[in-house]
């Protein structure tokens, strides 16, 4: 079993930095298929997972192709997929919102993980992976945050104005959207995974994170207690952005392995999470792969790597790789984790 | 004027109902729309947009004042036409294909529309064929093409190449924006130009159009 992602959360000195490429939707390049037929397919994802592991070898496995949109989907919003070969990611139009008002929230129903939606298959493929590669390397299903599913059953424009002129509003949907999260997750527990969470609605580039203080942190806390009670002992949570203002309400969602994006300050995290014995993932910003050679790639790893002190809980990953992304920089990312750790 | 520093205040706060109300006075007492416009309400964006940039201002106040703006735009407008106000300019704006975010999309055409520019919005996930269908029915001044995630900003690519080999530049300007994208990518795909945030928009498209004011 590969042990280093474990070792790094649990504050243990792996024998190198472990490397966690963001590859949701990228996935389905391993199979020279489009995000929209893997993310529908539960024998084309696990041979997605699959060929990513044997060509990336991560230290971690995400099971989920378009991770913010299955509770929503579930629920009852309208994923927009793309045929004809096109490779953009399914999506949640703002028009498909669900929730308009108050009155919306009492038919809002929990869905059942074995029956709603594309939860069944995912369900499904963490299982089969689980038997597979379970013993090999960590698999974690991928859920959504409460901010982030809210988002898409209000809408994304509606719900931010709700934080504003009806907080109370805010309040339900969110703890709706929590209950959604946790009988998910559980599920994928259940079949033998992780949970990793998503949740870049809530970045402190969008909400003050006084709001995310009082709105979203306590039933993100919920949420993560119910995971820990299931038996998933870390639950990552990835919030995307500049979280840096938002550094101590991240930490005490009691999640382990948060996110330094690209933009966030790794310095601060580095005192902070280091502080609270909790591990981070430092990203490199994938954007600059469109412009940048491996060797520019593997000296902005190198970089990030030093900068990291030789911190126990410190994680090398990627913002989100568009589909096709060239594995050249992953390749260039891994030369630079083993040359700092040799 | 006072009353114009109450009003660039009062959006600055987000309070709507305030706002309307100010203005409707202002142009009971006979102000110029063009000035209630200028020093109240793009004063107060203008406002809004540096404290945004500076962190002391997130995107529900943000949208909230933007909502302001839109109510009080929407008494001025008639003033503005009797006043023989022409458009500055057709801006043609769009999420590119594939992105389904709009919110920085939307706080752009409000900046845009207040700045006395014609707003056409092709809405969400618009393929590079579409816009170029629309350039050529609608005929705009500058297109403001809008990403959120690094899959999709390479849509924005895509598009600005078929726009140039369709042979409709220099006549045609094309500005970027969106979270993952900078001045840099801006300069790399052959964009005319980049803005930050909705109040820089408006600075760049004046800019690119050659209006001072």
């Amino acid at each position: 079993m590969n042990n280093r992602y474990t070792q790094a959360l649990n504050g243990q000195k792996p024998d190198r930095v472990p490397f966690l490429p963001a590859i949701y939707e990228h996935k389905a390049w391993f199979v020279g298929e489009t995000p929209s037929k893997v993310s529908r397919d539960s024998h084309l994802l696990i041979g997605a997972l699959t060929a990513e592991y044997e060509r990336v070898r991560p230290d971690a496995l995400t099971i989920g192709v378009d991770v913010y949109n299955v509770e929503a989907e579930a629920v009852g919003c309208k994923v927009t997929y793309y045929d004809d070969g096109d490779n953009s990611v399914p999506a949640i139009s703002p028009q498909a919102a669900i929730f308009h008002g108050p009155e919306d929230i009492s038919s809002l129903t929990i869905p059942d993980p074995r029956k709603a939606g594309r939860m069944p298959m995912l369900i499904d493929v963490a299982r089969t992976m689980a038997r597979t590669l379970g013993k090999e390397i960590p698999l974690r299903g991928a859920v959504s945050g409460p901010f982030s599913l809210a988002a898409h059953l209000a809408g994304p424009q509606q719900l931010f104005l709700l934080t504003m002129m009806q907080p109370g509003i805010v309040k339900e949907l969110l703890g709706f959207a929590a209950e959604v999260i946790k009988l998910y997750g559980s599920a994928f527990i259940e079949a033998g995974c992780g949970v990793v969470m998503f949740d870049s609605y809530a970045s402190s580039d969008l909400l003050p994170p006084e709001m995310y203080q009082k709105l979203v942190l306590p039933p993100t806390r919920r949420i993560v207690d119910h995971f820990h009670e299931m038996g998933a002992r870390d639950i990552p949570l990835i919030i995307g952005g500049n979280t840096t203002p938002l550094l101590d309400a991240y930490l005490d969602t009691g999640a382990n392995n948060i996110l330094c994006d690209a933009k966030a300050d790794p310095q601060k995290f580095l005192e902070k999470c280091s502080a609270q014995k909790r591990a981070f993932r430092r990203n490199l910003d994938s954007a600059h792969f469109e412009d940048s050679t491996p060797a520019e790639t593997k000296d902005r790893a190198l970089k990030s790597l030093m900068a990291s002190n030789g911190y126990p809980g410190f994680i090398l990953g990627t913002g989100v790789l568009p589909y096709g992304t060239p594995l050249t920089h992953l390749i260039a990312i891994r030369e630079a984790i083993d040359e700092f750790c040799r | 004027m006072q009353e114009l520093r109450d009003l660039a205040s009062f959006l600055e706060q987000g309070e709507t109902q305030r706002v309307t109300s100010l203005t409707q006075q202002l142009l009971d007492a006979g102000i110029s729309p063009q000035l209630i416009l200028n020093d109240g309400l793009i004063a107060g964006m203008a406002v809004v947009g540096e404290k945004m940039r500076n962190g002391d201002m997130y995107l529900p106040e943000v949208l909230q004042s933007a909502g302001a703006m839109q109510a009080s735009l929407k008494l001025l407008r008639p003033h503005l036409a009797r006043e023989g106000v022409q458009s500055r300019g057709k801006v043609l704006m769009g999420t590119v294909r594939g992105d389904m975010h709009d919110i920085g999309k939307n706080l752009v055409g409000i900046m845009l529309q207040g700045a006395g520019f014609e707003i056409v919005d092709l809405g969400l996930n618009v393929t590079p064929e579409k816009f170029l269908e629309a350039i050529q029915d609608h005929q705009p001044a500058v297109v403001a093409l809008s990403a959120m995630l690094t899959t999709t900003m390479l849509n924005m690519k895509s598009t600005i190449d078929l726009v140039r080999a369709a042979g409709l530049s220099p006549n045609v300007r094309i500005i970027i924006g969106g979270a993952p994208v900078n001045q840099n990518y801006a300069d790399q795909i052959g964009a005319d130009g980049y803005a930050r945030d909705a109040v820089l928009a408006v600075d760049k498209v004046k800019q690119l159009l050659g209006i001072s004011r």
